[in-house]
């Protein structure tokens, strides 16, 4: 869990700070962001692993964040924040690619541990990818003689 | 302003009526009029052209009659002229003989008398003495001479009494002589006068002066002038009708005509309104029937206009009433609206605070372990208003929660809905407003009841309704202390699911009961209440499949009975 990166965003600055601080004494990692934009501009420059994101912000909204993180970065798995439980938004969320949604106003525990769940999804995806690639590396000699070839 | 408008109003249905009453009154009055107008003029056509031609020809056989009686006398005395000379007939016992040959043939012969040329009555068979007397200066003599045949018009004579003669000469060996006889004028007045038209129907003859020749029935004896100034038409011509008014004001159909045999003029006449007694009946008849119409016509037409405007007064009473009602339900669905805006809106500041509160809990749970705080009864205080503050922001995440849930206008989503979970969740929702008010609320869900097919939405929808409705009654009846309200679930069988509301509250009427369901019906004062819950929870109910129906009795309580099928 000490290893998971986090971003937060949302457009409530003070909400920001304070959870990033609440996470920060637990331990964890975050950065935050209070727009779309500046959210794909954090992730392209750092390694994120689990994103939590408000799906009402103004400009870029939720949705709309998301569908361009899932495009340029599918390994990053999105948490929405939204108003109600089975709002429209949240499904459609839920329909483009999102891991997991959390309603407002939410337990700072509940978070977290939403966050640690997609966070492990994200390890299990990651060790399958290893161990496929592992495979491919040792395998069949004539496998690899027709790759070299083709290649 | 608000008095123009209802000037408007009250003008705008004046001018409504006053639109439909002339439709109602102008049309039907003026088919009604023109009907009888038309029948009644060909009628009296008809009529007139029936009564006119019937007059004609009971002229004209009168005339022919009367003709005929002046022929067959004159014929009659040619053939004792041809039978006898004048010598033969000289003789008083021979002329008295023949006399009554006459007589026999007609009893209208009064007198027969020979004349000779110098107009000596030479001899006479008779009533009167007028032997020997002369003639040769009277008009009649001087006629018969003339053209040897010679009718006369009524006159006195020697003998001082109306009649008239037929005179006819003969030449005989160079002399002429005159055979005379006298008509008796009454017998004739009476052959005239024997004609039945009608009640007033009577005929004369008038001279060519307009003298009366014959007795009139209805006033005019024989030599008067005729009163009446009528126009004689051209000798020789037809039968003339004409109507006018005589003497006494009174107006006449009549019919003249010349006879041939004599230049007298065969009046008929009858009274106008005796002609055409028909056409007075038929008169008073269509005057009655357009009065009577009329009268008819004109009432219904207030009756029906008054009923009309009534309506549409009503009417336009009701869709005021409606529209109001209708703006008072978008009103207050607005506002539920703009609550879902609400606790949107506020759900964001609830997270931060959340979060805030999460944050000091945390730094206050740090610095107690790090030693840098130090047991007191304040530090308990703080904790313990920190956790207030926890429980209150979760308290109002449960609102926010609950009431845009309870906005939501999402389609209805079937669910299989367990209610001894269920009806706790729902009466959770207004436990506290129930609790406030002290009343009491009793569960009385049987265990082994069967699942029900429904949108959970929905049904808690209903719920709520009523169990708003019970807790308003109980309030209106209890106040705040004694109310009870009971909810309750059973199945029925294997197919339905009963569930129950049941409040002592004041009770509803047995007139509201009937109309309780129906859309926008309320006893709730203005602003307060839509009319619109109940009849929702009935249409919802009713597309669940189940039905809802109410018992109560006002001073009790009431108690609402939901039956659904039950799944499984």
């Amino acid at each position: 869990m000490k290893e998971m990166k986090m971003l937060l965003v949302d457009d409530e600055e003070r909400f920001l700070s304070t959870t990033k601080k609440l996470l920060a004494r637990k331990g964890l990692d975050v950065l935050t962001a209070t727009s779309g934009p500046e959210a794909l501009e954090i992730l392209r420059e750092h390694n994120v692993h689990v994103v939590i994101l408000d799906v009402k912000m103004p400009g870029m909204d939720g949705i709309a964040t998301l569908k361009q993180i899932k495009r340029q970065y599918p390994m990053v798995e999105v948490i929405m924040l939204t108003g109600h439980a089975t709002a429209e938004s949240a499904v459609e969320g839920l329909k483009s690619g999102a891991a997991d949604y959390l309603m407002k106003p939410t337990h700072i525990d509940e978070l977290i541990q939403k966050a640690q769940e997609a966070y492990e999804k994200r390890q299990r995806l990651e060790e399958k990818i290893r161990v496929l690639q592992m495979r491919t590396l040792s395998g069949s000699p004539r496998h690899i003689i027709r790759e070299s070839e083709e290649s | 302003m608000k008095r123009s408008k209802a000037t408007d109003k009250t003008n705008h249905y004046l001018a409504m009526r006053r639109l439909i009453l002339s439709a109602m009154i102008g049309l039907p009055l003026a088919l009604l009029i023109s009907v009888l107008s038309i029948s009644y003029y060909f009628f009296t056509y008809s009529i007139e052209s029936g009564t006119t031609s019937s007059m004609v020809r009971i002229v004209e056989d009168h005339r022919h009659m009367i003709d005929t009686f002046l022929q067959e006398r004159k014929a009659d005395l040619v053939f004792v002229l041809r039978s006898y000379t004048f010598k033969d007939l000289s003789d008083p016992q021979r002329l008295e003989h023949v006399f009554e040959h006459l007589q026999e043939k007609s009893n209208t012969f009064v007198d027969l008398g020979i004349f000779n040329e110098a107009g000596v009555h030479v001899a006479y068979h008779g009533p009167y003495r007028l032997e020997g007397k002369i003639y040769k200066d009277t008009k009649w003599f001087k006629e018969v001479m003339k053209s040897g045949y010679y009718i006369s018009d009524i006159f006195l004579g020697f003998r001082r009494v109306p009649h008239f003669i037929i005179a006819i000469a003969k030449e005989e060996q160079g002399r002429r002589w005159v055979i005379r006889a006298t008509i008796d004028t009454y017998l004739f007045s009476n052959l005239v006068e024997g004609v039945r038209i009608g009640k007033t129907g009577e005929a004369y003859l008038l001279n060519a002066q307009g003298v009366f020749q014959t007795e009139r029935r209805s006033g005019g004896h024989l030599l008067e002038k005729d009163p009446e100034t009528l126009q004689f038409p051209a000798r020789g011509g037809g039968i003339r009708t004409f109507v006018q008014k005589d003497a006494r004001g009174e107006k006449y159909l009549y019919a003249t005509t010349w006879l041939r045999e004599k230049n007298w003029l065969l009046v008929v006449r009858q009274e106008r309104s005796d002609a055409f007694k028909t056409l007075s009946t038929a008169t008073y008849l269509v005057l009655l029937v357009s009065l009577l119409g009329g009268a008819a016509i004109i009432s219904l037409a207030f009756f029906l206009t008054g009923r009309i405007v009534g309506r549409m007064k009503q009417a336009d009473m009701e869709k005021r009433s409606l529209s109001e009602q209708l703006i008072r339900a978008s009103r207050l669905a607005e506002l539920g609206e703009m609550a879902g805006g609400f606790a949107h809106e506020i759900n964001n500041p609830l997270q931060i605070i959340r979060s805030e509160q999460a944050l000091i809990e945390t730094i206050l749970s740090d610095l107690k372990n790090a030693g840098e705080l130090k047991e007191s009864k304040d530090l308990a205080e703080l904790e313990e208003s920190m956790d207030q503050i926890r429980l209150q922001i979760d308290r109002c995440a449960k609102i926010t929660q609950s009431i845009l849930q309870f906005g939501r206008q999402s389609e209805s989503s079937l669910e299989e809905i367990d209610l001894r979970a269920y009806i706790p969740q729902v009466t959770a929702m207004i436990s506290k407003k129930a609790s406030v008010h002290g009343i009491k609320l009793v569960y009385e869900i049987s265990n082994d009841i069967p699942r029900v097919n429904g949108d959970p939405g929905q049904l808690q929808q209903v719920l709520i309704n009523l169990l708003n409705n019970a807790m308003d009654a109980v309030l209106s009846r209890h106040g705040t202390e004694g109310g009870e309200i009971t909810i309750g679930a059973f199945g029925r069988g294997a197919e339905k699911v009963v569930i129950w509301v049941k409040d002592n509250g004041i009770g509803i009427s047995a007139e509201n009961l009937k109309n309780i369901f129906r859309p926008f019906f309320t006893t709730k004062p203005v602003g307060k209440g839509t009319g619109l819950g109940l009849s929702v929870c009935y249409g919802i109910i009713e597309n669940m499949g189940g039905t809802i129906e109410v018992e109560s009795e006002k001073g009790v309580g009431t108690t609402f009975t939901i039956t659904l099928p039950a799944e499984g």
